[in-house]
């Protein structure tokens, strides 16, 4: 066979492979969202069915929505608070097993049980723990007359809560990686620094930190796409309370479609929501290839 | 050294303590949920130190007389089913984008991405509609598609990278040799990245096994998975905290040693997938 033959055969064989997987793909998850997109220019209502075409009136509606509007303040707050609590604990724990004590070789282990954890048991076990006639935690601050504030009942308490249970879930996610990219940087240069007199604290805030850099930007960027799902989490500690305090976008679009059955509207939301998960997705793939190429 | 002195062993101390810290932030609620398994229905609302030896079976024992283990069985079912789907049908279409020379890999990298990191609540409205009418709410197979939504691009996406590490110069040899692509996919390719392969399979059954989301909407009573199951001991009357507890548990236990072996697996899946 000629090389140019066989490389056409080569090709036939490589899109013959490809074909079940993009078939599968197209449709499991490709007509469901094109679903999604056709039904956001409806006003389709689970109970008063059909009345017709309405064009881009949803995103319309959107955009003086109050409730829509406070919801994306919510999933800034829940996502930026949750991405820094998690990329700096992470990061902390990394740099801790990585220099400090690196001899612990089972704690790395033990730091990464709470991210077995499902999210719903997640969310039950902190929603015992800030139940005040439950939790130990204000069993304990009672003994010393403290009382613990109900952190549920308002607003920035019940934030605080989601992105407490959110972090002690996924810190360990960010800690692997970090702790991955420590590894492969070589102890000379660390060497090298103390040689010329820099302190451990000053190595690692000049050295260690830039060459992390690039690992970090795309953990975080990993993160904040996935904590704009957040839904176990607000479902079974808030329930989007008090009020509609922790109604992040993603639960709001629920909310619309399965318990007021705007199906059209809640799915005018998910297509706002897919449109920024698309843009953040792009920046990853761009980042990865760059950086797997280099 | 410069690191004997004093000074040092003082900063090394508060390191230390500080990660002690840690170690006691990510294991005092698994404690905790350990506990509240065990505490009787009487002793729940007092402080454990008051009471440390009042332990009972009697939640696992009501447990395992609920609706639970069936839920435990249907997510055992409809993850593992969701996961060889996806890797019967990802696996060929990984090989391919691993290997394959011409092709637009950075469109199809993003697609995959996208579609892994898509909100759930988009794929589900449809979905929703479409099995009302045709009859696939609350059934397995509809729950399996569902999750192969989430298990496929996940399966393609990790393959991928797994594939890009098995030098090219082995599958042309094999090629060159004269086995059919194919051949070369299941006698040399997939051996070489087994461990990958193990990787994205477990990985893949968790994606599933964790899902709340799904499971809440398309599922009633007869295909309810472990996650949505628990919440029926959260009713408006009372919280059985006893149950949420031992369910909590049985839900994480199969996930622990998983997370504990693969946990290497996961740093690789998360970056390094793509390259040409």
């Amino acid at each position: 066979m000629t090389p140019a033959r066989a490389s056409a055969s080569m090709n036939r064989g490589y899109r013959a492979m490809m074909l079940p997987a993009s078939i599968a793909v197209g449709i499991f998850a490709i007509a469901p969202l094109a679903g999604m997109f056709a039904l956001s220019l409806t006003n389709y209502n689970l109970i008063r069915g059909w009345s017709g075409e309405i064009g881009i009136a949803n995103f319309l509606r959107l955009l003086d929505d109050h409730r829509f509007i406070a919801s994306v303040y919510i999933m800034a707050a829940l996502s930026g608070f949750g991405v820094l609590a998690q990329v700096v604990l992470g990061t902390a724990v990394a740099v801790g097993l990585d220099k400090i004590v690196s001899r612990w070789k089972a704690a790395r282990g033990i730091f990464v049980i709470p991210f077995a954890v499902p999210h719903v048991a997640v969310a039950l076990i902190w929603l015992s723990l800030f139940t005040p006639t439950l939790s130990p935690i204000n069993a304990f601050f009672d003994m010393f007359g403290i009382t613990v504030p109900a952190m549920l009942t308002t607003q920035s308490g019940a934030i605080a809560a989601i992105v407490i249970a959110d972090t002690w879930a996924t810190y360990p996610f960010v800690m692997l990686i970090v702790l991955a990219a420590l590894q492969g940087i070589s102890p000379d240069l660390d060497e090298a620094a103390a040689l010329d007199g820099a302190s451990r604290v000053k190595t690692f805030f000049l050295i260690t930190l830039p060459l992390l850099y690039p690992t970090l930007l795309m953990v975080a960027l990993f993160r904040f796409i996935e904590t704009l799902k957040h839904f176990p989490l607000i479902f079974v500690m808030t329930n989007g309370g008090p009020g509609r305090a922790t109604q992040a976008t993603n639960y709001y679009a629920y909310v619309q479609t399965f318990q007021n059955s705007n199906v059209g509207y809640g799915a005018s939301i998910a297509v706002v929501l897919f449109v920024f998960a698309a843009i953040v997705s792009f920046y990853i793939a761009r980042f990865n290839a760059r950086y797997s190429n280099a | 050294m410069r690191d004997s002195t004093a000074s040092y062993r003082v900063k090394r101390g508060l390191g230390i303590a500080m990660m002690l810290a840690f170690l006691l932030f990510a294991l005092l609620p698994v404690i905790w949920v350990i506990i509240l398994a065990l505490r009787p229905a009487q002793q729940l609302f007092e402080p454990i130190w008051r009471s440390p030896l009042a332990l009972t079976l009697d939640n696992i024992y009501s447990i395992t007389r609920s609706d639970f283990p069936k839920a435990l069985v249907n997510s055992f079912i409809t993850a593992g089913c969701s996961t060889a789907l996806a890797l019967i049908l990802g696996v060929p279409g990984a090989f391919s984008l691993s290997k394959r020379k011409a092709a637009n890999k950075f469109l199809a990298s993003w697609l995959l991405l996208l579609l892994r990191m898509a909100p759930p609540v988009g794929f589900v409205i449809p979905l929703f509609l479409i099995y009302i009418k045709t009859g696939m709410i609350d059934t397995y197979a509809g729950l399996i598609f569902a999750y192969t939504s989430l298990t496929l691009p996940f399966v393609v996406w990790s393959m991928w990278s797994s594939f890009n590490q098995i030098p090219d110069e082995l599958v042309e040899a094999g090629l060159m040799d004269g086995a059919s692509m194919w051949n070369v996919l299941l006698k040399v390719a997939i051996p070489a990245a087994r461990p990958g392969l193990v990787a994205a399979a477990v990985l893949s059954f968790l994606l599933a096994w964790n899902d709340f989301f799904f499971a809440l909407i398309i599922t009633r009573a007869d295909t309810m998975t472990a996650p949505v199951a628990v919440m029926n001991f959260v009713s408006y009357a009372s919280v059985d905290w006893g149950a949420i507890a031992v369910a909590s548990i049985a839900l994480t236990l199969p996930v622990v040693p998983i997370i504990i072996i693969a946990n290497k697996y996961i740093v690789q899946s998360l970056g390094g997938a793509v390259k040409g």
